[in-house]
């Protein structure tokens, strides 16, 4: 907030103040516009392919045909429309599943000490630190043993399992920046520890749960290594239905692209409406 | 409104022992006020009664109830913290009928009762604000108002003014005070400020390393304080000590340093005795360094040289060097003028002199 207030002497020098003050401003602007063409550039090309007819995907800055029929074609898919379906499931349930779960362990690891949450922290730890696609053939054969494969259960609770090591942290790191005397002002004031918890930390840490919550429902709407081992027929989700348009006679471009711009849609929703939890939330 | 009393209470954290063998009983009604500097206990000490930390060993009994294994909200006390801990996702009506609402007290009376604490505190227009939205005075008002709100037997106060800057805390301590007449509630009062504790308390409690150094009345504890750390703690500017030794001089008992003399009141000879011609520690407070020569049958004075000079308007404080590296401190009127390096003929009033053991540093009496 201070280096926003201080004048232009007080900050530290950088290389751009070598540039006139009408150079630097252009300067920015250019580097602006580049880094969004990099992030945009990829999406544009993406949105142009989808409207394409088959036969034109290898020449999109050419020829003036355009067309919503893969649209058409990928929607009248059944395959498609299941797996949006199971996607946005097991992505909201994952969520909902998992924000409990990772929002009492992340106040357990930030506020007790003994024994047990240094147990879970050293679980956590290690999960955190094993490369995750190594996870994934043991993962295989525990769910097919357990019967669970190709089920909900069989992706979800891996899923879950993913969300709680890696956002249990990031939970912590949230309530590490919640005062406690609050809660021990609730504990004097006639609350059990579970009531403090619940009536005066949760509600503080709203923001940083609503921007966790996106995170984990956009993470597992865009895994790709877990849907393609631990699913088959039954539960396939959108990235690999996606990727089933690359066939032996070729791949499907224009279908692909048509399907990957409709499951940017969420994504795009979501992050546009909570994008001002996540900031505030990613802030605490 | 409730007696608490502190038997033998310890606190451990593994080897470290934060607390030890605190003894203290705080009257019905009574104000008292832990002062040390930081990591004396006295925190742990109040934390422990409200039920925040566990009691290693030793008793806490808040009227004649045993409090040790009650969680807080059992025990029937009201806390302010430091940093007012108010909930940041209620109103200020809310924080202050939070307390209530957990006690399943019907709305009506929640109601009555936080307006009456908000007209005590001045914060009526205050009250469907967030705490966000206030200033810090405003906020510990809140915080004294979600204490006062319900009536508990104790009011425990964890440096509840240290978050403010000066000229506010010296409002706040006066508006605390304003409270106390209002509200007589027994309070354990925690501070690093010795003003505060000066000001505040009925008895004040003195800690050094987990343990009571001293436990007296304010003025007591100025006037006679129990061992040196205390001395020199209570006061500002601090005592001053110097090394000197007892001697008889012309049949009548002398305190001995290099360059000065003086000679000991008649009412603190018997004390002293036993210490003659041995080195002690005497403490002296700047309001009893006097400019210029004592009377004669007083002892000698010293020279002394002006080293650094504060002007605070009603006063002037001088930082003087005297034989060696003694330096001395001392209240001058502030009319003085007084230029750097300017030699002084200093003397010590012999009605403030304090004695302290060498060794043990405790109070000679």
């Amino acid at each position: 907030m201070t280096a926003l207030c201080t004048t232009r002497s007080d900050r530290p020098y950088c290389w751009t103040d070598a540039l006139a003050p009408g150079g630097r401003r252009a300067f920015f602007w250019l580097a602006t516009i580049a880094i969004v063409l990099l992030f945009l550039g990829p999406i544009v090309i993406l949105v142009v392919t989808s409207l394409r007819p088959g036969w034109a995907v290898f020449y999109i800055y050419r020829g003036t045909d355009f067309t919503l029929q893969n649209y058409r074609d990928v929607l009248a898919t059944e395959a498609v429309i299941h797996a949006f379906v199971n996607s946005f499931l097991v992505a909201t349930l994952a969520t909902i599943v998992s924000i409990g779960v990772t929002v009492s362990s992340g106040y357990m690891l930030s506020r007790f000490r003994g024994p047990i949450p240094r147990a879970w922290f050293g679980t956590i730890y290690v999960f955190r630190t094993v490369p995750y696609i190594s996870w994934v053939l043991p993962l295989y054969l525990v769910c097919y043993h357990l019967g669970i494969y190709d089920t909900y259960a069989g992706i979800l609770l891996p899923h879950i399992a993913v969300h709680i090591c890696f956002f249990s942290w990031i939970m912590k790191g949230f309530f590490d920046g919640i005062d406690p005397s609050m809660e021990y002002a609730a504990l004097v004031d006639g609350c059990t520890r579970w009531g403090a918890f619940l009536r005066v930390a949760l509600p503080s840490a709203i923001p940083a749960i609503a921007a966790l919550g996106i995170l984990s429902w956009l993470y597992t709407w865009n895994e790709f290594l877990f849907a393609l081992i631990l699913t088959g027929h039954n539960t396939a989700l959108i990235t690999v239905t996606m990727a089933q348009f690359v066939t032996e006679l070729g791949t499907a471009w224009n279908l692909m692209s048509a399907m990957a711009v409709m499951a940017m849609g969420p994504a795009i929703i979501i992050t546009l409406f909570a994008q001002k939890y996540v900031v505030r939330g990613l802030r605490i | 409104m409730a007696q608490v009393v502190l038997e033998e209470v310890n606190k451990e954290y593994g080897s470290v022992r934060a607390v030890v063998d605190v003894n203290l009983t705080v009257a019905d009604g009574e104000f008292v006020v832990l002062v040390g500097p930081s990591g004396c206990g006295k925190s742990t000490t109040l934390r422990m009664v409200a039920g925040l930390e566990e009691i290693t060993r030793g008793l806490i009994r808040i009227g004649e109830r045993v409090v040790n294994r009650l969680p807080p909200k059992d025990r029937d006390i009201a806390m302010v913290f430091q940093n007012y801990a108010l909930y940041q996702h209620m109103t200020v009506y809310d924080n202050l009928a939070f307390g209530l609402r957990n006690r399943k007290v019907r709305e009506a009376d929640i109601k009555t009762e936080v307006m009456r604490a908000a007209a005590v505190l001045g914060i009526e227009q205050l009250l469907s604000r967030k705490p966000r939205e206030l200033s810090g005075g405003q906020q510990q008002r809140v915080a004294l108002g979600r204490c006062v709100v319900r009536h508990p037997q104790v009011f425990l106060f964890d440096e509840p003014l240290s978050n403010l800057d000066a000229k506010l805390r010296a409002q706040m301590r006066i508006e605390l005070k304003r409270l106390r007449e209002r509200v007589a509630t027994t309070s354990i009062y925690v501070t690093h400020d010795q003003v505060e504790a000066m000001t505040l308390g009925d008895r004040v409690v003195v800690m050094l390393d987990g343990r009571i150094q001293q436990v007296a009345t304010p003025l007591e504890i100025y006037n006679r304080p129990r061992n040196r750390f205390v001395a020199g703690f209570i006061g500002a500017p601090a005592m001053n000590f110097l090394s000197v030794e007892l001697q008889n001089i012309d049949d009548h008992l002398h305190a001995v340093a290099e360059n000065f003399r003086i000679r000991v009141p008649q009412d603190r000879v018997s004390e002293l005795a036993c210490q003659r011609a041995r080195a002690v520690v005497l403490g002296v407070r700047p309001e009893h360094v006097l400019m210029g020569e004592p009377r004669p049958e007083h002892g000698t004075g010293f020279d002394a040289n002006v080293e650094v000079t504060e002007q605070l308007g009603a006063e002037l404080l001088v930082a003087v060097r005297a034989g060696g590296t003694t330096v001395l401190a001392s209240r001058v009127d502030a009319e003085a003028t007084l230029a750097l390096h300017q030699p002084l003929r200093l003397s010590l009033d012999p009605r403030g002199l304090h004695f302290f053991d060498r060794e043990s540093g405790e109070a000679i009496r």
